[in-house]
C-alpha cells in the first residue's frame, strides 16, 4: 500500500480491485480462524462450533504444555512461562484502578510485561467485535461476568480447563467467575479478575438524625423501606431516603437481585432461558420501591432518569439514607468523608445475598502466548496477588479462604462485605446482557413499569425478557 | 504573474479534447482512487455482509433475506424511524429558520455585527463529541447550572422525559450547527445584488414583501443546499444521542443509526443485521434526496 | 434601513437601537455561555472530581495531564492524525476540485455524485467493513502502518471529501478563466499554473477545507476507537472519554470539563485566527452563484 502512489494510475486501479477480492477472501479466512470446523450447516446450530473449537484447541494444549511448563504438576514454582514476553491486556474503564494495581505488581515481580489498555465501558463490545474482525485481540481479555457467556459462546477465549483445575487452590476460587466462562461442553475459560459485590450501605449520620440506630442496617425488605422513610421524613434539603439507577438495567440486576436470592428464590431458571422476575418475591421488591417512589423524599432527585452514569454519586455526597451499593464505591464514599455503615443485602423476609459481579479474565483464542498469559492468570489467583494487592486495597479476594485476612480484620466495612460473599450469586445466561443490561432492555421496561408505570404490565414484560433469553 | 496577466492574448493552440480529458482524469484520479479503495470497496463489503449471518465471531454463511426481515420485525424498528423523522423535521426547521434569521441579522458589516457573527460561529469549532459531553454536564442534575431553576418548575432532569431529551438534543444541535447554516445562507444573501433591494424600496415595497418577492426566491439555491445537507445529516444522527441520551428514557430517543449500532454491537451483536439496516438507510436516503432535488429544483423552474 | 435611521433624532435612534443591542447581545451570550460555563467550571470545586474536590485550582487539568501514559502521548497522536488528515484532504480536494471545475471528462458527473454520496452512508455501518478492509491493506489491526494512525487519518479524510471537493470545486469555478489562461501562455504547464496562481486564488477555500478537516480529525472519537489497536496510538478524545468514567457509577465531571476545554481551545484559537479567510472561503464560492 505504501508504494501505491508511485504506481501508474491504471495499475493503481487494478491493485484496488485486486484488494477488493483479497478483502473478501480474507473474510472467509477469518471465520476459519475462529471456528475450527466450519461448514455452514454446522454453524447453524448454536452450540456446535464452540464445542468443536474447544476440543481441538484443548488437544493442542495437552500436546504442547507438558514440554515447556510445570503446568501438570503444580509445585511451589509458578505455572506458565515467565520469559520476558510482552502481553497485551484489555479491561473496561470502571476497573481501571484495580487493573493498574494488579498489572504494576505483576510487572514489578516478573520478566513478562503486561501492557494494559483501558476501553470505555460502553464501547467494550464494539471494540471487541472490531478486534475480532481485524485480528487485533489482546492476549488477555477481561469482561463483565454477565457479558462473558456470550463471548465464550462465540469462541473468543482459549479453553484452559486443565490449567485452571490443576491449580492447587482450585476449589478455593470464587465459583461465579469460573462459571461465567464455562462453555456448554463444560470447558473452562476464565478466572476471577476483579470482584465487585453489592452490599447495603447507609449513612450513619443521617440515621442518627432520623433517630435510627446508626450501627444497625436493614435486615428485611420492610426494614429497608421503613428506614428509608425515616430518613425521608427528615425533610432536609437535597436529602432522600434511597436512590437507584431508575433507567439502568445493570445497576438493578446488581442491587435488586440479592433481595430475591436472599429470600431463597431464583431470578432465572437453572438453564438461563427463563426469567422469573414476575414471581411474587420479585413483585414484592418492586412494590417496596414503588412505595418509596410515592413517598415524599423517598427517592433522590433524578432517580427515574438515572442511567447508571452517576448512580453512586448521591450517596457519596451524603444525600441518601440507605441503598444497595457496590463495595468498590463504598470505600470511596468513606474516603470522601461519609460515615458509612455496611451490611449484606437482606432477603425479603430473611437471609441475605449479594451479586458476585465484576470481571473475569481469560486468554483470547487467537493468542500465541498462551503459556505466558497463563503465568499472569495463575499469579492473579495466587495468594500473593489476592492478599497483597487486592485485599490490601480493600477489595474482595477471589479466594474464599482469604476473605478473612489481616487487612479486612482492621476494616469493619470489609468484614461486612466479605461476609456476604459466601451467599453470593452470579446469573449466567448467554443473552443475559441483551435481556437485562442493554439500555431500554425488557428488564428496564419491567421495573420502570412496576415502580412508576402500570404494575400490571410486569407479567407481559417478563415474558419479553424470557423471549430474549430464549432466542 | 503580473506581466502575464497584463497581456490578454488568446492561447496559440487549444488543447485537443482527448488531451484535456486525459488531464481531467489525471487530476481527478487521486480522488477516484481513494473513493474507490476506501469508500466503494467497504460499501460493497457492507452490502455483502448484509446478506450473511455475520456475528461477532465472523461470517457464518449466507442469510440473505432473513437479515432484512429480522431488522424490520425488530420492536424498535418503526419507532426509531418515526423518531428520526420527528427529529429531522424539528432540527431542519429550527436550523434553517434560525440560520436564516441570524444571517439576515449579521448580513451588513459593522463592528458589532462582526462580533455577533463570531459569537454564532464559535460553537461550530467544537467537535460534536466534545459538545455532547459539554451539554451532558450542562444538563446534569448533579453539576448543571439549571437545576435550581428547573426544580422550581418540577423538572428533575432535562433528559428525563422523552420530550425533554429530544428538545435537549435539538438545543445542542442548534447551538453547534446554526452558525454553519448561517454562514451558508449568508453567502447566498451576499450573492443577491443590492440594486434589487434598492429598486424595490423605491417602488415602496414593505420589508415583508421584499423578503417574499426578492430575498426568498433568490436565496432558493442556497436554501436547497442547506436543506439537503441538514436533512441528510439529521437522518443519520448518532453521536449526539449516543453520548447525550443513550436512547433513554424508555428507548424514546433511538434514531435509525443508533438502532443499527445497537443491533450490531449491543443487543443482537449481529453485524449482518447492522449492515442490512445500513443498506435500508442508504436506499431510503438516496430516494429521499432524489425527491428533495426534484422538489427543490422543480420549484426553481416555475 | 440605515438611511431611514439617519433622519431620526439621536434620542429616537437610541430608543430604537437599545432593544436591538440588548436582544443581539443576549443571543451572543446564549451562544457563548456553554463554553464559558465549562471553562469556569473546570477550575471550580465539585464533588466526584478526583483532581479538584474542593477549592478552586487546576486539579482537573493535573488529572488530565497525568492520565495513563501522560497527555503528551495522546496529544502527539492527535497531532499526527490531524496533520495527515488535513494534508490528505487538501491534496485530494484541490486536485479533484480543479478537475471538476476546469475539465470535462467522461464519468465526471458520476464521480462527483459518488464523492457526494459519501455523505449518505451512515459511518456506523461503514466502519466495520472498513476494519476488515483496512486490515488487508495493513492500515488497521495488528502490525498496521503507523500503528493504524495512517488508516485513521485516511478514513477521516474520506469522510471529509464530499464537503472538501465541493468547496474546492466552487472555489476554482469562481476564478475567472482569464487568470488561468494567462498563466498558461506564460509557459507553464497546467500543473505549474495550478500551483503558482490558482492555489493563491483559492486560498480562502483551502483554509476553509483545512479548518473543517482539522476540526473533524482533532475531535473524532469513533473512528480511532474502532481502527486503533493499542492505547499508545490513541488520540485525545479517546483518552478523554475513558477519563469521564472514573469508578463504577460516578462520572468525573471535573476532568470531563477540563478535557472539553483542552480539546476545544486549540480549535477556537485556530478558528479566530483564520476566521476572516474561513468566511471568505464560503463567500468566494458564492461569486459564481
Amino acid at each position: 500500500m505504501s508504494h501505491h502512489s508511485k504506481l501508474p494510475k491504471a495499475l493503481a486501479l487494478l491493485a484496488a480491485s485486486a484488494m477488493m477480492f483479497t478483502g473478501l477472501a480474507a473474510c472467509g479466512d477469518d471465520k476459519g480462524g475462529t471456528d475450527a470446523t466450519d461448514t455452514p450447516a454446522a454453524s447453524q446450530t448454536e452450540e456446535a462450533p464452540p464445542v468443536d473449537t474447544s476440543d481441538q484447541t484443548e488437544a493442542a494444549d495437552e500436546e504442547t504444555t507438558p514440554a515447556g511448563t510445570e503446568d501438570t504438576e503444580p509445585a511451589s514454582t509458578e505455572p506458565g512461562v515467565d520469559d520476558g514476553t510482552e502481553l497485551t491486556m484489555w479491561t473496561r474503564a470502571p476497573l481501571e484502578r484495580q487493573a493498574n494495581m494488579l498489572v504494576d505488581a505483576y510487572n514489578a515481580s516478573h520478566q513478562n510485561q503486561v501492557k494494559l489498555e483501558i476501553i470505555p465501558n460502553d464501547d467494550m463490545e464494539a471494540k471487541v467485535a472490531a478486534a475480532v474482525v481485524s485480528g487485533g485481540m489482546p492476549d488477555l481479555l477481561a469482561g463483565d461476568v454477565v457479558r462473558l457467556p456470550y463471548w465464550v459462546d462465540q469462541g473468543f477465549f482459549t479453553p484452559i480447563t486443565d490449567k485452571i483445575q490443576a491449580l492447587p487452590y482450585y476449589d478455593d476460587l470464587a465459583v461465579g467467575h469460573i462459571d461465567a466462562g464455562k462453555s456448554n461442553d463444560g470447558a473452562l475459560h476464565t478466572v476471577p479478575f476483579v470482584t465487585d459485590i453489592s452490599v447495603m450501605v447507609w449513612n450513619k449520620d443521617l440515621y442518627e438524625e432520623a433517630g435510627l440506630d446508626p450501627e444497625k442496617g436493614p435486615t428485611t425488605l420492610q426494614e429497608f423501606v421503613d428506614q428509608a422513610k425515616a430518613v425521608a421524613d427528615l425533610n432536609k434539603e437535597g436529602v432522600a431516603g434511597t436512590y437507584f439507577g431508575g433507567d439502568c438495567g445493570g445497576c438493578l440486576v446488581f442491587t435488586w437481585f440479592p433481595f430475591v436470592w436472599g429470600n431463597g428464590s431464583e431470578v432465572l431458571s437453572a438453564d438461563g432461558t427463563e426469567s422469573l422476575m414476575a414471581s411474587d418475591d420479585a413483585k414484592a421488591v418492586y412494590a417496596a420501591f414503588r412505595e418509596l417512589a410515592e413517598y415524599p423524599n423517598g427517592l433522590g432527585a433524578g432517580t427515574k432518569e438515572e442511567n447508571g452514569g452517576t448512580w453512586t454519586a448521591p450517596f457519596a455526597e451524603g444525600k441518601i439514607g440507605v441503598m444497595p451499593y457496590p463495595n468498590t464505591s463504598a470505600t470511596g464514599a468513606r474516603d470522601a468523608g461519609i460515615n458509612v455503615g455496611a451490611a449484606p443485602i437482606p432477603g425479603i423476609n430473611s437471609g441475605f445475598s449479594t451479586f458476585l459481579g465484576g470481571d473475569a479474565m481469560g486468554i483470547t483464542s487467537g493468542s500465541e502466548k498462551v503459556d505466558q498469559a497463563w503465568n499472569f492468570l495463575a499469579w492473579l489467583t495466587s495468594e500473593d496477588a489476592q492478599l497483597n494487592v487486592i485485599a490490601a486495597d480493600a477489595g474482595v479476594p477471589a479466594r474464599v479462604s482469604l476473605l478473612d485476612n489481616e487487612f479486612t480484620a482492621q476494616d469493619p466495612l470489609a468484614v461486612a462485605m466479605n461476609s456476604s460473599v459466601a451467599n453470593g450469586r452470579t446469573p449466567v445466561a448467554i443473552y443475559f446482557a441483551e435481556a437485562f443490561n442493554a439500555s431500554g432492555s425488557p428488564w428496564v421496561q419491567t421495573f420502570r413499569a412496576a415502580v412508576w408505570g402500570d404494575a400490571d404490565e410486569v407479567d407481559a414484560l417478563n415474558d419479553e425478557i424470557t423471549a430474549v433469553l430464549q432466542q | 504573474m503580473s506581466s502575464a496577466a497584463a497581456t490578454p492574448v488568446k492561447p496559440k493552440k487549444r488543447l485537443s479534447i482527448q488531451r484535456r480529458n486525459l488531464r481531467g482524469w489525471g487530476y481527478a484520479s487521486p480522488v477516484a482512487a481513494v473513493v474507490l479503495v476506501f469508500f466503494v470497496g467497504p460499501l460493497v463489503l457492507m452490502m455483502y455482509m448484509s446478506g450473511t449471518d455475520w456475528k461477532m465471531a465472523g461470517n457464518q454463511g449466507t442469510n440473505f433475506p432473513d437479515n432484512f426481515k429480522d431488522v424490520v420485525s425488530q420492536r424498535q424498528f418503526w419507532p426509531s424511524i418515526l423518531f428520526t423523522l420527528k427529529y429531522t423535521v424539528i432540527a431542519t426547521v429550527l436550523l434553517i429558520g434560525l440560520g436564516l434569521a441570524l444571517a439576515m441579522l449579521v448580513q451588513e458589516s459593522s463592528r458589532w455585527r462582526g462580533f455577533l457573527r463570531t459569537a454564532f460561529l464559535i460553537p461550530t469549532s467544537v467537535g460534536l463529541a466534545s459538545a455532547s459531553l459539554l451539554f451532558y454536564a450542562l444538563y446534569s442534575p448533579a453539576v448543571g447550572p439549571f437545576k435550581g431553576i428547573l426544580a422550581k418548575f418540577g423538572v428533575d432532569a432535562i433528559l428525563g422525559t422523552s420530550w425533554g431529551a429530544l428538545i435537549g438534543t435539538v438545543f445542542l444541535i442548534v447551538w453547534r450547527y446554526t452558525g454553519f447554516y448561517m454562514l451558508l445562507l449568508l453567502v447566498g444573501l451576499q450573492g443577491i445584488s443590492g440594486d434589487l433591494y434598492e429598486a424595490a424600496r423605491i417602488d415602496g415595497a414593505s420589508s415583508g414583501q421584499i423578503f417574499r418577492k426578492i430575498t426568498f426566491p433568490l436565496l432558493r439555491p442556497s436554501l436547497a443546499l442547506c436543506i439537503i445537507m441538514c436533512v441528510t445529516g439529521s437522518l443519520l444522527a448518532f453521536d449526539q444521542f449516543y453520548i447525550l441520551t443513550k436512547g433513554a428514557p424508555d428507548n424514546s430517543t433511538i434514531t435509525v443509526v443508533y438502532l443499527l449500532y445497537k443491533l450490531a454491537f449491543e443487543t443482537k451483536k449481529h453485524l449482518g443485521m447492522g449492515a442490512a439496516l445500513g443498506v435500508i438507510i442508504l436506499i431510503a436516503l438516496v430516494l429521499i434526496n432524489i425527491f428533495q432535488l426534484k422538489v427543490l429544483r422543480g420549484d426553481e423552474d416555475e | 434601513m440605515s438611511k431611514k435611521l439617519v433622519k431620526r433624532s439621536p434620542m429616537a435612534q437610541f430608543a430604537i437601537r437599545t432593544p436591538y443591542y440588548v436582544l443581539t447581545l443576549g443571543l451572543a451570550i446564549i451562544f457563548m455561555y456553554p463554553l464559558l460555563w465549562t471553562a469556569i467550571k473546570s477550575f471550580a470545586p465539585q464533588g466526584g472530581s478526583i483532581g479538584q474536590p474542593e477549592g478552586w485550582g487546576v486539579g482537573n487539568y493535573e488529572t488530565l495531564f497525568n492520565y495513563q501514559a501522560g497527555i503528551w502521548v495522546y496529544l502527539k497522536n492527535s497531532l499526527l492524525i490531524t496533520i495527515l488528515c488535513v494534508v490528505f484532504t487538501l491534496v485530494l480536494s484541490t486536485l479533484g476540485g480543479y478537475a471538476f471545475a476546469r475539465f470535462s471528462f467522461p464519468g465526471k458527473n458520476l464521480l462527483f455524485l459518488l464523492v457526494l454520496s459519501i455523505l449518505m452512508v451512515p459511518y456506523a455501518t461503514l466502519l466495520l467493513p472498513l476494519i476488515i478492509w483496512l486490515k488487508n491493506l495493513h492500515l488497521a489491526g495488528a502490525g498496521a502502518i503507523l500503528g493504524g494512525r495512517l488508516g485513521v487519518a485516511i478514513v477521516l479524510a474520506v469522510f471529509q471529501l464530499p464537503f472538501a471537493v465541493y468547496m474546492m470545486r466552487i472555489s476554482f469555478e469562481a476564478i475567472p478563466k482569464e487568470i488561468e489562461e494567462a498563466a498558461l501562455i506564460d509557459g507553464c504547464g497546467s500543473l505549474g499554473a495550478l500551483l503558482r496562481i490558482m492555489l493563491y486564488a483559492v486560498k480562502p477555500g483551502l483554509i476553509t477545507v483545512g479548518i473543517f478537516a482539522f476540526l473533524a480529525a482533532w475531535n473524532d472519537f469513533m473512528v480511532p476507537l474502532f481502527l486503533l489497536n493499542s492505547g499508545d496510538n490513541s488520540p485525545m478524545p479517546l483518552a478523554m472519554v475513558n477519563m469521564r468514567q472514573q469508578v463504577m457509577g460516578t462520572i468525573d465531571y471535573g476532568v470531563t470539563e477540563a478535557g472539553v476545554v483542552f480539546l476545544t481551545v486549540p480549535c477556537v484559537i485556530l478558528f479566530l485566527a483564520l476566521q476572516r479567510h474561513y468566511v471568505r472561503g464560503f463567500m468566494s464560492g458564492a461569486l459564481k452563484g
